[in-house]
């Protein structure tokens, strides 16, 4: 995994996601997903080229039943994008079909809206 | 410079595979790009039953990887998770641009984009898509652990995924528009036997609705006309397929489906650009079709790329 994509818990949610004090794209994936699989080079290279400007965090959905639920998240991989002030902002992407442009695009208008 | 190769070949289902096999073993140097990870349709099926050679079950997704590993080990290359941001296909010498980044020039393609989940176009949908809408059980089953779920559709991926899903769920409701599943009868049978499976036939669904996550589904039956709201944790929808056909879009002839038209050698009215597998229009398909059309291309973009050289 890129170093600029980071793993977390659900415990550790408030901390790294809503009290960042930066965009988090946030990303709930499983195993034996295989878009999730597709979805982790096109993370990591948008991760890559906007380091430093905002997060990018991984979640493991087996281990993140409630917090998943608490989200309403109920399809790997989706992603999550959430303002500075950690409110969740913006629409959702999840599926095959998430494009490296499209996530590029949502954090970069999340950037612009600050 | 931008890198050249004999045979770009799009999409890495098992049309796209198979044509890269055939390719690689006749020393073409053959490039397989795809936006995902190989195997298409084929790596989010549970399990596949029908596909010669393999007597007991194998997962889709072993599947996948052995259909990609066999065609790296003749030398081709599988590009993963790759986009494709411009090209041009009518061109004797076709190009694409990949990821905004590099300009690959192929002197024959294949492409074979097959074809994505169908969407229902009912309210709702695209609201709760991954808040309760899912159209991969693979990827999204286990998060219905305990659950009452439903799934729309009655053909083969419709029974055969809800079965896989009864691993899960506590109980899975099929909703089908017909009197009976169009799904091979042994899947059927099976589905029909199962205690956790219900089925409410003759109906379709309007509307979904819910706060955060989907709270409910509402039916109507398409005899009575009567309408009904199912409370559910759940639903996955699988009710056919549509064409991924915006790379020919415009260079070749599109049924009235959006499925491309080709010769029986796959060939489309551009010189160097063949159709494979669930792209193409024709009445059947399946694994072992998609195989056969890829097979298919790649012989004839062979025979196509000698004749060029000759010339």
């Amino acid at each position: 995994m890129s170093e600029h994509v980071k793993e977390i818990t659900a415990a550790e949610f408030n901390r790294e996601v809503k009290e960042a004090g930066e965009p988090v794209v946030l990303d709930f994936y499983s195993t034996e997903c295989p878009p999730c699989a597709a979805l982790a080079p096109k993370f990591e290279a948008v991760a890559e080229q906007l380091a430093g400007k905002a997060r990018f965090i991984k979640i493991f959905r087996q281990g993140s039943r409630e917090l998943a639920m608490s989200l309403g998240v109920t399809g790997s991989p989706t992603l999550l994008f959430f303002d500075r002030h950690g409110r969740e902002q913006g629409e959702r992407m999840g599926g095959e079909e998430i494009k490296r442009s499209a996530i590029k695009a949502q954090v970069e208008a999340l950037l612009a809206a600050e | 410079m931008n890198e050249r190769y004999d045979l770009v070949i799009v999409g890495a289902g098992p049309a796209g595979l198979a044509a890269a096999i055939y390719a690689a073993r006749a020393r073409l140097e053959t490039l397989v790009l795809d936006e995902s990870v190989p195997g298409g349709q084929v790596k989010t099926t549970h399990k596949v039953s029908n596909y010669p050679g393999f007597p007991e079950d194998i997962k889709g997704t072993e599947l996948a990887k052995a259909f990609a590993a066999q065609a790296e080990r003749f030398g081709a290359t599988i590009r993963r998770a790759v986009e494709i941001t411009r090209h041009d296909l009518a061109a004797v010498v076709k190009t694409f641009e990949l990821d905004e980044e590099e300009t690959v020039e192929a002197r024959a393609v294949v492409v074979a984009t097959g074809a994505k989940p169908r969407e229902l176009g009912v309210p709702g949908e695209s609201r709760f898509r991954g808040r309760g809408i899912s159209y991969c059980a693979t990827c999204d089953g286990a998060y219905f652990e305990g659950k009452d779920i439903h799934v729309v559709g009655g053909g083969n991926s419709a029974v055969e995924e809800s079965l896989f899903l009864t691993q899960f769920a506590k109980s899975v409701t099929i909703v089908h528009q017909f009197d009976h599943f169009q799904a091979e009868a042994s899947s059927a049978e099976e589905a029909l036997a199962s205690p956790k499976i219900k089925v409410i036939w003759d109906s379709e669904p309007r509307a979904f609705s819910g706060e955060t996550a989907l709270r409910a589904v509402t039916i109507q039956n398409v005899k009575t006309q009567e309408r009904s709201e199912l409370a559910t944790d759940g639903v996955f929808v699988f009710i056919g397929l549509v064409p991924r056909a915006d790379l020919v879009k415009g260079i070749v002839p599109l049924n009235k489906w959006g499925y491309v038209e080709t010769g029986e050698d796959m060939s489309t009215p551009v010189p160097g650009l063949y159709v494979a597998g669930d792209l193409r229009a024709k009445q059947f398909r399946q694994i072992t079709t998609a195989v056969s059309d890829g097979t298919i291309a790649a012989l004839a973009a062979q025979k196509y790329l000698k004749q060029q050289k000759a010339a």
